[in-house]
C-alpha cells in the first residue's frame, strides 16, 4: 500500500499540484474543493431542513432538483479530492482523521441516497414526510457536519 | 480623488456607524410617533445597511491602527481605547442589524414583527449609540490633540477589549481550528440556502412559489452570523494577515454587495409575489445570477487568502 502511496505522490501530476509556482495548482484545486463542499453540504442542508419541517410550504416534488446540485458538488469534490489525496498520499493515506472523513462522506452519500428513496421512492410528488425520513434527515445533517469538520481539521491534525 | 490606502478608507467610513445609528434609530422612533409601518420598514432597512457598512469601517480601522501606532505624534493609549470601544460598537451594531433583518423578514411573512423585536431594537439601539459615540469621541483623541479629553477618559475597554479577544484566540490552540470549522459550516448553510432561493429566480425550482423558499432565509442569515463572528475572531487576532491583503479587501467589498442582495431577497414585493410556475423578471434573474456570482467571489477570495495574500 505504502508503495502505491509513494508512487502516487511522486507522479508528475502530484508534483505539479504541490510545487508548481502558480495559483492554478494547489490553491485553485483546494478552492474548488471548498466550493464543491458548499454546494454539496448546502444542497443537502436545504433538503434536510425541509424534511425536518422548516418551510413546509415548499413542495417536495420540485425540491428534488437539488439532488442534481448535490451530485454536481459531489463529483467536483471526488475529482478535486482525489487529486489532493494523490499530492499528499503518504501522509493522508496514513492519517486516521482522513479515514474518519472518508467514512463520514461515504455514510453521508449512502444516507442521502437512502433518504431520497424513502421520500421519493413511491411518488415523485410526495406530500407527507414519514417519521423515518425525518430521522434520516437529522442523521444525514449530522453526518455532513462531521464530514465537514473532519475535513477542515485535516489542516491542523497530523 | 478616491482613497489610495486603507487608512484613508477608515477616515472616509468612520462616521458611518455613529451617524448611521443615529439616523436609523431616529427613523425608528419617528415611525412610532407617526404610527407609520412604512417608515418603520425603512428604518429597519437603514439599520441593516448600517450594520453592513460598519464591517469595512471596523476592518479599515485595524489597518489604520497598524499604520499609525508607534508614531510620536499620535496617542498609543487613545488608539487602544478607541479600538476597544469600536469593537464593542461593531458587535452591538451588528446585533441591531441582525434583529432589524429578522423584523423585516417577519414583516414580509406576517405583515408585522414579533412583539419582542421593537423593544429589543430600541434598547440595543440606545446602548449602541452610547457606545459608538464614545468610540468616536476617543477616536478623535488619536489625532486631534487640540480638543484633548481628560486623560482619565482614555482607558482600555476592560473585559471588552480587543486584547481579550486576541489572547483568547492566540493562547487557546483549539480556538482557531474550531472557528475555521464553524466558518466552513456557516459557509455551506449560507451558500446552500441562498443558492436554492436564487435558483428559483433563475428558473430552476420554478414550481415552488418564492414565498415558500423565503421561509428558509433565516438559515442563510444564521450562516452569515456564524461566519461574521468566526471571521472577526481571525481578523482581530491576526490583523496583520488581513489588513493589507488584497483578496481580503475584495472579500469585504463583495460581502457588502452580497449583503445588500440578501436584503433585496428579503423585502422586495415582486419576488414575494412569484407564484408556482411564474417566471421572475429579467432584472430579477440577473440579480439572482449576480448574487450567486458574488457569493462565489466571496468564497474564492476567502479561500485564496493564503495563496494570493499572506494569511494562513
Amino acid at each position: 500500500m505504502m508503495n502505491l502511496f509513494t508512487w502516487l505522490e511522486g507522479s508528475s501530476m502530484s508534483v505539479w499540484v504541490r510545487e508548481a509556482p502558480t495559483i492554478w495548482a494547489f490553491a485553485t484545486i483546494i478552492t474548488l474543493h471548498t466550493f464543491g463542499m458548499g454546494v454539496l453540504v448546502g444542497a443537502s442542508s436545504v433538503i434536510n431542513l425541509r424534511l425536518l419541517g422548516f418551510g413546509r410550504s415548499i413542495a417536495l416534488g420540485p425540491l428534488s432538483t437539488l439532488y442534481r446540485v448535490f451530485w454536481g458538488g459531489f463529483w467536483l469534490n471526488l475529482v478535486t479530492g482525489s487529486v489532493l489525496f494523490c499530492a499528499d498520499a503518504t501522509s493522508r493515506g496514513t492519517q486516521w482523521l482522513f479515514f474518519c472523513k472518508m467514512a463520514f462522506v461515504i455514510t453521508g452519500v449512502f444516507l442521502t441516497v437512502r433518504l431520497r428513496r424513502e421520500v421519493y421512492g413511491e411518488n415523485a410528488e410526495p406530500t407527507a414526510v414519514s417519521g423515518t425520513a425525518r430521522q434520516l434527515a437529522l442523521v444525514s445533517f449530522a453526518v455532513w457536519v462531521l464530514a465537514t469538520t473532519s475535513g477542515r481539521l485535516l489542516a491542523y491534525v497530523q | 480623488m478616491l482613497p489610495n490606502d486603507v487608512t484613508h478608507v477608515h477616515l472616509l467610513l468612520n462616521h458611518v456607524p455613529t451617524v448611521g445609528t443615529m439616523i436609523g434609530l431616529g427613523l425608528f422612533v419617528m415611525s412610532f410617533v407617526r404610527r407609520s409601518d412604512h417608515l418603520r420598514h425603512i428604518s429597519l432597512e437603514v439599520l441593516f445597511l448600517i450594520a453592513l457598512a460598519t464591517l469595512p469601517a471596523y476592518v479599515s480601522g485595524l489597518a489604520a491602527q497598524a499604520q499609525v501606532t508607534g508614531r510620536p505624534d499620535v496617542s498609543a493609549s487613545a488608539i487602544v481605547a478607541h479600538h476597544d470601544r469600536a469593537m464593542m460598537s461593531f458587535m452591538l451594531i451588528d446585533i441591531v442589524g441582525f434583529v432589524a433583518w429578522l423584523g423585516l423578514w417577519q414583516y414580509r411573512r406576517l405583515g408585522r414583527t414579533a412583539s419582542w423585536v421593537s423593544p429589543l431594537i430600541l434598547i440595543m439601539g440606545v446602548l449602541t449609540f452610547v457606545v459608538v459615540s464614545n468610540a468616536a469621541t476617543v477616536g478623535g483623541e488619536i489625532r486631534h490633540p487640540e480638543i484633548k479629553l481628560d486623560e482619565s477618559a482614555i482607558t482600555p475597554g476592560g473585559m471588552f477589549a480587543a486584547k481579550t479577544v486576541q489572547e483568547f484566540v492566540t493562547t487557546n490552540p483549539w480556538v482557531w481550528p474550531t472557528a475555521e470549522t464553524l466558518h466552513f459550516l456557516g459557509l455551506s448553510l449560507l451558500f446552500g440556502v441562498l443558492f436554492a432561493v436564487n435558483l428559483r429566480l433563475m428558473g430552476g425550482l420554478r414550481a415552488i412559489p418564492f414565498a415558500a423558499l423565503h421561509r428558509l432565509l433565516p438559515w442563510a442569515m444564521l450562516g452569515f452570523a456564524v461566519n461574521l463572528v468566526t471571521g472577526m475572531l481571525f481578523t482581530i487576532a491576526a490583523a496583520d494577515q488581513y489588513i493589507n491583503n488584497p483578496p481580503f479587501h475584495w472579500k469585504i467589498a463583495l460581502m457588502m454587495v452580497a449583503g445588500a442582495n440578501l436584503l433585496y431577497l428579503t423585502v422586495y414585493d415582486k419576488l414575494w409575489e412569484l407564484k408556482s410556475g411564474e417566471e421572475a423578471g429579467l432584472l430579477d434573474r440577473a440579480m439572482a445570477m449576480s448574487s450567486v456570482a458574488v457569493w462565489i467571489g466571496v468564497i474564492y477570495a476567502g479561500r485564496m487568502l493564503p495563496f494570493l495574500g499572506n494569511a494562513f
